[in-house]
């Protein structure tokens, strides 16, 4: 029963909310902190490529949710594995 | 072998195994926290905390934990840990709580109900709900004592003293005046019950229709009865969690928690990303960020470790581990058996599930 990220491209309007959201994400980078998107790969577990959300390293998400909860259209769920 | 038997409902679950023993073990979902506590003891690796995060914004529906009936031996220790009550366990249909060769975890609340005002405040502070303050009040015409009287000839029906009375005791019945019946009112009522002498009403009355006499001063308070306010305070044992709000907002200390745990909330503000996750998980409210002006960031997180139980919910939820607890104190009853003195001696050390990772 564990559980971890999933994202649907389909629905994603890649506005990077999320992006900046993400505790572990804006612990690496002052630039995510700061509401604006990463410059370079420091290791995110997401990030906009292309206009849409990618998972990138989910070895240390812990599942907090907060991205799920900043996304306005649904596009990232936590599910079963 | 015998196997094990899984049976699930809703959320909750439960594992039994019939052998010699009858052993069962079964999980309340409702009642659990998700604080792991029971995943780090497991001696078998049996069990898996979910998705807490995504649990407590409602953005998944399952059970917080997972008990795997294949790696479970029905040992019990679970259950014993258990800060909240979360997991039943029975040897024989006798809860384990109740057997003597088992420790377990001394915590209670325990109020002075002969002290207690019913102010209501633990039943507001309670975070789990699981404190009901019911009062029942004197009836307020028994605390005053005066007369008042009204000369309908002389009132014009202006309502002025209908506006002004703090109590609503007066109330005037309007009509539509019509050629048999010229008056704008119909009736002027005073509610002697509602009514405490305070004289407004004499006061603004532009056509002095009303006499009030309030008798409190000269005749002193002896001849009104004593306020009595009786009432009562329901305590929910299952939902609580021995946070000691209660005891802590009580203004006439009626109430005295014993806590499971001692130990130390160590938060590294400068880790913490301000997510506020922690404050969304912790079952005792003892995170919070202090108000901040509209648009700016908090400037920290905010504990107070009276309410802590050192579940140690928040160390596991965060993600980027700012946060430690660190259990120093378990009150535990004896016990004789070596492996279990250890298994529970092993939840002072410092290795949650984050800092595992």
């Amino acid at each position: 029963m564990a559980y971890k990220l999933v994202v649907y491209k389909e629905l994603c309007h890649g506005c990077g909310n999320c992006v900046v959201a993400c505790p572990v994400n804006a612990s690496k980078s002052t630039e995510i902190a700061g509401g604006k998107g990463p410059q370079e790969d420091v290791g995110q577990i997401l990030i906009v490529e292309d206009g849409t959300i990618e998972l990138k390293d989910l070895s240390e998400c812990n599942n907090c949710a907060t991205c799920i909860k900043s996304c306005p259209v649904n596009a990232i769920a936590p599910e079963e594995v | 072998m015998i196997a094990n038997e899984k049976s699930a409902e809703g959320k909750s679950m439960s594992i039994k195994r019939d052998a010699a023993e009858k052993r069962e073990l079964s999980f309340k979902d409702e009642v659990c926290i998700g604080c792991g506590i029971c995943e780090q003891i497991c001696p078998m690796d049996a069990i898996e905390l979910g998705p807490i995060g995504a649990i407590v914004k409602e953005k998944v529906d399952t059970s917080k934990i997972n008990i795997n009936e294949d790696d479970c031996v029905l040992c019990g220790m679970c259950s014993v840990v258990c800060p909240v009550e979360a997991i039943d366990f029975t040897i024989d249909s006798k809860p384990i709580k109740e057997i003597e060769d088992y420790p377990r975890l001394i915590k209670s609340i325990t109020p002075e109900i002969e002290n207690c005002i019913y102010c209501g405040a633990c039943d507001i502070a309670c975070p789990r709900d699981a404190i009901k303050v019911i009062r029942e009040l004197p009836e307020r015409a028994k605390l005053v004592t005066g007369e008042i009287e009204l000369d309908k000839d002389t009132c014009v029906s202006c309502r002025i003293c209908e506006e002004m009375c703090p109590a609503d005791a007066i109330h005037l019945e309007m009509q539509t005046p019509t050629s048999s019946s010229p008056e704008i009112a119909s009736d002027i009522i005073v509610d002697k019950d509602a009514c405490v002498y305070c004289g407004i009403c004499k006061r603004v009355c532009p056509v002095d229709a009303i006499k009030v006499i309030c008798k409190i001063c000269p005749y002193g308070e002896y001849e009104i009865e004593e306020a009595e306010i009786k009432g009562d305070l329901i305590i929910d044992e299952d939902l609580c969690i021995n946070c000691g709000w209660c005891q802590e907002i009580c203004p006439k200390d009626v109430i005295k928690v014993e806590k499971p745990f001692e130990g130390e909330l160590i938060i590294d503000q400068d880790d913490c990303q301000r997510c506020g996750i922690c404050i969304e998980v912790c079952p005792c409210n003892v995170l919070s960020f202090p108000l901040s002006e509209s648009g700016e960031i908090a400037d920290e997180l905010y504990k107070d470790e009276k309410y802590c139980i050192y579940c140690g919910a928040c160390q596991n939820i965060c993600p980027v581990s700012a946060i430690e607890v660190r259990r120093t104190g378990l009150n535990v009853t004896p016990t004789k058996s070596k492996a279990w003195q250890k298994a529970i001696e092993s939840l002072k050390l410092p290795e949650g599930r984050s800092k595992a990772k």
